[in-house]
């Protein structure tokens, strides 16, 4: 395994007259635990679309672990694991259903998927509703057992898009557990979020996207720099300066009526 | 707030809420409109209808016949319309401090006021009509239509509420997405029925009359029509059983809304605690090829019956495929040829495959990485299809064969069914891979806003491709039929068709392969829309 886990170069996308993905070049280290952050629009969905191979981008050309997406679906296809944002479960099936008809599908043996997710849902926490239909899951259930379908197979890089979003705090937690586990094995997570508080807690490496382009990337502590906290440091990054909100709704709050 | 005050809240209620149905948007106020004026439309017609059918030989049986299927309909509206009357849901009224007697009462006469009852009144002033000879009869009729009316009203109003959490959760609007199923079934049986009828006479109405005239609300028309010729210890039996019923219907309604109002909402208690409920693997995993094959195959059949839309579909196309040709059949007008309808209808549901995953099909679409892998992936979905249709549309040739009775075309009906939904299978699997469209969940709709193009490319497009790929086994069969000799070889279509149909649907998914594979991310772009 070389030294990046994902090469991006050059990536554009268009979806009519707005311009999503505005020439990205990136590239993420392997074995850290990857925050992809940025503002609600900021291109982060697209560009993990299009890094996993869900999107068509309009340019560009993207690595994983050394082998191309486009070109070599075989070799990527096998290495990753994606928890999207947005799209759908099948959600008729039931939890275990589903993360069998996943390894299965993946071409695992059988009996290799009903162990491991016996233990997935074990350590997930779902081992209560595994018989029960994923489209009566609660947000946070999703959310784990597409992460469970997602590490089923053992990926070199897991790539997640907002998996912290509309969970509940234990839930958070469990998934947090899991992912450091996994990240300690030596293996890769690329997540994205807007949660900066979430990110500075998780993160050893950090990209900070703003209206489609990257605007810093680096260690922690290299895009963090002086400011005090990456909540501070990445309002300053995306231009959003904290505006002084003195003579605007002086009536809020106290005095008058 | 005293009794006495709450019933007129209730009705100024509705009456608002019907006055608010025109205050919506543009379109959906022409459709309220529209609607509303084709069904006091239509009440007046069959007003009018049954006047006119006053003194007619089978006049009883056929407005016994009416008002017991208008009662089946008060029966079942809720629980397929569950949005149409927003006072039916009495959780609403939970935080008002009502008593369940005047509620019931107040509930009760709002939901007198409406179009539903204009037109179940005029339907039954018309029967009444219809049937009554003699002031007494008269007299009994306005009793009747008194006691039909509220015991219709009551009917829905109690199937509502004690259906009320059934229709607040998933379970109730999967339930609604099979109502136009429904309708579509109920109609082709209504449309064969008539047929039927104009044939036969109305005769054929009798012996089912004389079951539906114990039957409330049927007993009470036909109390009228008992009156009408002297028999009143049969007239009182049947107003009896009608007022019997009206009255059980409002103790089980006012039970259940005394229920409702004072127990809390358990739809988010239970979720917790139904989930362990142990469920030992179907034995469908285990008689189905191991690998991508038997996978993909368990989860399409698992999905006809668990998904609303995809069940609906099937349903559709299964009664379809067997009404046309075995009323045909039993008319005595059809022919064994359109036994191939059952094949062409579910053939059909070949079309379109990764639109019916929706957007879920990214997790198809990550695990497809070359032309095979798509192939196996249409394969396994062709091969779970066959599963029910290759028995169904044998199935169906056979009974309409038999109705018929002309055995010696058998094999070519076959034959020809088989070519049909091989030919079926190649273009759709092809036109999956080349023609995705969305289909929304929610609601009635089987096409994304925009995307109707598409979805016409995809199905008409298809059909006359594989009407025009069947063509050779088409035109074998009528030369065989009309040649000197031929009739003696019109065995050998059966296994022509079935290979024909094999090799087709080989080659159609051999073509659809490389451009499901090739094109998995525009294919997720068209599925996700809507």
């Amino acid at each position: 395994m070389g030294t990046s886990a994902v090469r991006v170069q050059g990536l554009w996308k268009r979806f009519g007259q707005q311009v999503a993905v505005a020439g990205i070049d990136l590239e993420l280290p392997a074995g850290k635990f990857i925050g992809l952050v940025g503002p609600n629009g900021a291109g982060k969905t697209t560009t993990l679309s299009m890094v996993t191979g869900l999107l068509r981008p309009d340019h560009g050309t993207v690595e994983v672990v050394g082998h191309d997406v486009w070109r070599d679906p075989v070799e990527v296809k096998a290495r990753i694991g994606v928890l999207p944002e947005g799209l759908r479960l099948f959600e008729r099936l039931s939890g275990r259903e589903l993360l069998a008809y996943t390894g299965r599908l993946r071409g695992l043996p059988g009996t290799e998927v009903d162990k491991r997710a016996t233990q997935l849902l074990d350590v997930l926490d779902l081992a209560g509703a595994q018989h029960k239909l994923v489209v009566d899951y609660s947000t946070g259930m999703r959310k784990k057992i597409g992460l469970a379908a997602a590490l089923l197979h053992n990926p070199e890089v897991l790539f997640l898009d907002e998996p912290f979003e509309g969970v509940d705090p234990v839930s958070a937690q469990t998934i947090r557990g899991v992912l450091e586990r996994y990240t300690a094995s030596g293996a890769t997570v690329v997540f994205s979020s807007h949660v900066m508080e979430l990110v500075e807690s998780l993160c050893d490496w950090v990209a900070v996207l703003a209206a489609g382009r990257i605007r810093a990337t680096g260690t922690l502590a290299e895009v963090r720099g002086d400011a005090p906290s990456l909540q501070r440091a990445f309002l300053e990054l995306v231009g959003a300066q904290s505006r002084d909100a003195g003579s605007d709704l002086d009536w809020l709050g106290g005095g008058a009526r | 707030m005293s009794a006495a005050a709450v019933t007129p809240v209730f009705v100024r209620l509705k009456l608002s809420l019907l006055r608010n149905g025109l205050r919506q948007s543009g379109g959906r106020k022409a459709a309220y409109i529209t609607s509303a004026v084709f069904a006091l439309l239509f009440a007046a017609l069959q007003l009018i209808g049954l006047i006119a059918l006053r003194g007619h030989a089978h006049a009883a049986s056929v407005v016994v016949l009416a008002v017991a299927v208008l009662g089946l309909g008060w029966a079942v509206m809720p629980l397929f319309f569950p949005s149409g009357d927003e006072t039916l849901d009495p959780t609403r009224l939970v935080m008002l401090p009502l008593r369940p007697r005047p509620l019931v009462r107040a509930l009760l006469t709002a939901s007198l006021v409406g179009i539903g009852p204009l037109f179940t009144l005029c339907l039954l002033i018309g029967s009444v009509v219809a049937v009554a000879r003699g002031g007494a009869a008269f007299v009994v009729g306005v009793v009747a239509v008194a006691l039909a009316l509220l015991m219709c009203v009551a009917l829905a109003r109690a199937v509502a509420a004690a259906n009320v959490r059934l229709l607040a959760s998933r379970k109730g609007r999967d339930l609604a997405v099979l109502s136009g199923l429904v309708i579509a079934i109920g109609a082709q049986i209504v449309n064969f029925g008539a047929q039927r009828l104009g044939t036969s006479g109305l005769g054929e109405l009798d012996p089912v009359a004389d079951v539906l005239q114990w039957v409330p609300p049927a007993s009470a028309i036909s109390a009228v029509q008992a009156v009408s010729e002297g028999s009143y210890g049969l007239a009182v039996v049947q107003l009896a059983l009608t007022a019997g019923a009206l009255v059980a219907l409002l103790v089980v309604w006012s039970r259940h809304l005394t229920r409702l109002m004072t127990s809390p909402d358990e739809s988010t208690l239970t979720s917790t605690e139904t989930a362990v409920r142990e469920r030992s693997s179907t034995g469908l995993g285990r008689l189905l090829p191991s690998g991508r094959t038997g996978t993909v195959m368990e989860r399409s059949l698992r999905y006809v019956w668990r998904d609303p839309k995809t069940k609906a579909a099937w349903v559709t196309s299964l009664a379809i495929g067997l009404i046309v040709p075995v009323f045909n059949a039993w008319q005595g007008t059809g022919s064994v040829y359109i036994a191939c309808f059952a094949a062409g209808m579910l053939g059909i549901m070949m079309y379109n495959q990764f639109g019916q995953d929706t957007s879920a099909f990214w997790i198809v679409a990550l695990t497809i990485s070359s032309p095979r892998d798509a192939y196996v992936e249409l394969r396994a979905r062709a091969l779970a299809l066959l599963l029910i249709t290759l028995p169904y549309a044998t199935l169906v040739t056979v009974v309409t064969t038999a109705m018929l009775g002309d055995w010696r075309r058998l094999p070519e009906a076959l034959g020809l069914s088989f070519a049909l939904l091989g030919a079926m299978l190649a273009t759709g699997a092809w036109t999956s891979a080349r023609f995705p469209y969305s289909i929304p969940q929610e609601g009635y709709k089987n096409v994304a806003p925009g995307q109707a193009g598409l979805a016409w490319i995809s199905i008409f497009g298809g059909m006359v491709a594989a009407s025009v790929l069947c063509a050779p086994v088409i035109a074998l069969t009528i030369w065989l039929n009309v040649s000197a000799r031929g009739d003696d070889w019109t065995w050998l279509l059966l296994p022509v068709g079935s290979a024909y149909g094999a090799v087709l649907s080989a080659v159609g998914l051999r073509l659809a392969a490389p451009q499901t594979a090739r094109r998995l991310p525009e294919i997720l772009a068209a599925v996700s829309k809507g």
